[in-house]
């Protein structure tokens, strides 16, 4: 019986997290480095510890202990993925939220994980896992960290001569972001689409998929823009490649809840990519169109019960768009940004959930990850889902710190988006969006003056309003 | 309550452009002048105003000399001008200098004080958000200074470098 969860993680995922644990019934314990003293996952649960790394697996297990917890949930990104983190739990006597450590491992190499997909039949991406270098004619080609993910390590290269030293570059960012140097070649496939299976599998040998995510949408190798159902996926090819995801699960005996990666590329054929064995920062467009909570299922696998439901009960209903909110000028290269936010009017309205780590007065430090939160629309259709995720982009106001709602807003405003030709080379081939408007409104310049000369260093004009004194002045 | 009309002149740099503007107003109500238009005004609340007879939503933070401005679901970067219009443009960068592209920290330098370095040559790698980058020279010449040393957190801007 878990009755209390430390949450090993920050920002969005741990509210999130934390959000399903209060429904529960079930008491929440956060944790947070010194940056992050006064972050809104602190505030939003009912016990916090200061740690000194939220990578620093020995620490957040005492803490747990200490702190009379039964179970810790990793969230996704720090040591959500590392095998010897889930074995120090189950040694302690907390449970992991999560797969088994031994599938953590298998699935968190990458060069591993391929080997094993082969031979469960799950067709996989040609690569040089051995250290051999791929002949000049299968350039361009990849180089992936065997122990990573979420783009880190990861670079594109076109011609041989570029090859060693994108290897040592990723090399050096995979071992800072994962403590791992090892990297491999794959090969490039054109115009690929990317699309994920969900899945969950019990203890009880029960594994399920709970349908695609299509998130070709990614700039620097990262996803922005997620949903489902895919637009290029078939009630056929769901089947095809639903069954692929099971197989996958099966073949590692998977407990918990994943996610099997897929790319497809332009004549319809998949191939495995990878699998996360965590929650996928994109699971809500699962969640909107399934009714399903998660989090709930992964709380119930790792308690040993049975899943809620079964594939004959699976239906998807209506359309879910995801938009990532990052600190980030996407004008510039995408150069993260930091400050305080001073305006924070999120949207509302029927079919809309924000998952946010962030409100009014929060601090977004260079420390982390810019992901501020996640905006997702649900709607009957996905041309009604565009148009409400364009309204609730409309009326989101994020001020303090540069963003990318703006920039969010032009990428589902294009042509191709709205007709579903999505591939993870969009944006590379749409610039447009990367353009703002040269004119300034006169109304812009009007609504900057009426403030008039802010007489403190900052100051929003919107508070002077209501505290009467601009008024009265 | 008082019945006078306040009148400010203010001065924005958008891009590249000076833009002079006059405000006329008394208890939220009032006219806008800018480039030979005149714009009546009224704020309805702390978020909404009335601009000739068409609502709007709005919001403004002033920072520093910045204020940005959400309107209508679009945000917009205004700089508050100096009074003369004729004021030089805000500092210049000078040519050679190599600045932080984004906060973050200085992971490794490359080159040492006195090195010849070429045009796009990576002089130094930074970290910001669990992502490195490249700082490369901006063109061919000897490394005069150089103001940072690994570890060091920068402020988005700052000079790390600067070449002849």
């Amino acid at each position: 019986m878990i009755r209390k969860v430390l949450i090993a993680n920050r920002g969005e995922i741990a509210i999130r997290v934390a959000s399903t644990l209060r429904e529960m019934g079930i008491q929440t314990m956060a944790v947070f480095t010194e940056p992050d003293r006064d972050a809104l996952h602190v505030r939003s649960m009912d016990e916090a510890l200061e740690i000194g790394s939220y990578l620093d697996a020995k620490e957040i297990v005492r803490a747990a202990v200490q702190s009379g917890s039964d179970a810790i949930h990793p969230g996704y990104g720090f040591l959500s993925e590392n095998a010897s983190f889930a074995e120090a739990c189950e040694s302690d006597g907390i449970v992991f939220i999560g797969p088994r450590a031994d599938t953590v491992r298998v699935m968190g190499d990458k060069i591993e994980s391929k080997r094993i997909m082969q031979k469960a039949g799950v067709p996989i991406v040609p690569a040089w896992t051995d250290g051999s270098l791929p002949p000049a004619s299968e350039f361009p080609v990849l180089v992936k960290a065997a122990g990573g993910g979420g783009g880190k390590g990861m670079r594109l290269v076109t011609t041989p001569a570029e090859l060693r030293e994108a290897m040592a570059s990723a090399s050096r960012e995979a071992a800072s972001a994962f403590g791992d140097d090892r990297v491999f070649v794959e090969q490039f496939i054109r115009e690929p689409r990317h699309i994920e299976f969900q899945i969950l599998g019990d203890s009880h040998k029960n594994v399920i998929h709970v349908f695609e995510r299509e998130c070709s949408i990614q700039r620097r190798h990262q996803k922005i823009i997620e949903e489902t159902p895919s637009p290029a996926v078939s009630e056929a090819l769901r089947g095809r490649m639903g069954e692929a995801a099971v197989a996958a699960a099966r073949a590692v005996d998977y407990r918990g809840a994943g996610t099997v990666e897929f790319i497809l590329d332009s004549s319809r054929k998949f191939y495995f990519l990878e699998m996360n064995t965590r929650l996928q920062v994109e699971h809500p467009v699962t969640e909107m169109t399934t009714g399903l909570d998660l989090v709930r299922e992964q709380i119930l696998i790792a308690s040993g019960e049975r899943l809620s439901v079964a594939q004959s009960d699976l239906h998807q209903t209506g359309h879910s768009i995801e938009c990532r909110i990052y600190a980030e000028v996407a004008e510039e290269g995408f150069r993260p940004d930091t400050g305080t936010i001073e305006v924070f009017e999120p949207p509302s309205g029927p079919g809309i959930r924000l998952d946010s780590g962030v409100t009014r007065g929060s601090i977004v430090s260079y420390h982390f990850d810019p992901l501020l939160g996640k905006l997702i629309v649900w709607a009957p259709t996905r041309a009604a889902a565009i148009d409400r995720m364009k309204r609730a982009l409309d009326d989101f106001v994020l001020l303090g710190v540069r963003n990318n709602i703006d920039f969010l807003r032009r990428v589902i405003s294009t042509g191709d988006f709205m007709k579903g030709k999505l591939d993870t080379g969009f944006l590379d081939r749409h610039r447009e969006v990367f353009e703002t408007a040269n004119t300034i409104p006169a109304d812009v310049f009007l609504v900057a003056s009426i403030g008039g000369a802010p007489s403190s260093k900052q100051a929003t004009f919107n508070d002077v309003w209501n505290s009467g004194q601009w008024r009265n002045s | 309550m008082a019945e006078f009309m306040s009148t400010r002149e203010l001065h924005w740099r958008a891009g590249k452009e000076d833009v002079s503007c006059r405000i006329d107003e008394s208890q939220g109500v009032g006219s806008f002048h800018m480039s030979g238009t005149t714009l009546p005004f009224r704020i309805l609340d702390s978020s909404h105003i009335e601009i000739s007879g068409k609502r709007h939503r709005f919001y403004v933070v002033h920072r520093h000399d910045v204020s940005t401005v959400w309107l209508d679901g679009r945000t917009y970067y205004l700089k508050r001008a100096k009074r003369s219009i004729d004021a030089p443009a805000s500092e210049v960068a000078r040519g050679g200098d190599i600045r932080a592209l984004m906060p973050g920290k200085l992971l490794r330098l490359t080159v040492n004080v006195g090195d010849e370095v070429s045009e796009k040559q990576t002089v130094a790698i930074m970290e910001s958000m669990k992502m490195e980058s490249s700082l490369v020279a901006p063109r061919t010449g000897r490394v005069l200074e150089i103001r940072f040393k690994p570890g060091d957190v920068l402020e988005m801007g700052a000079v790390v470098m600067v070449v002849e």
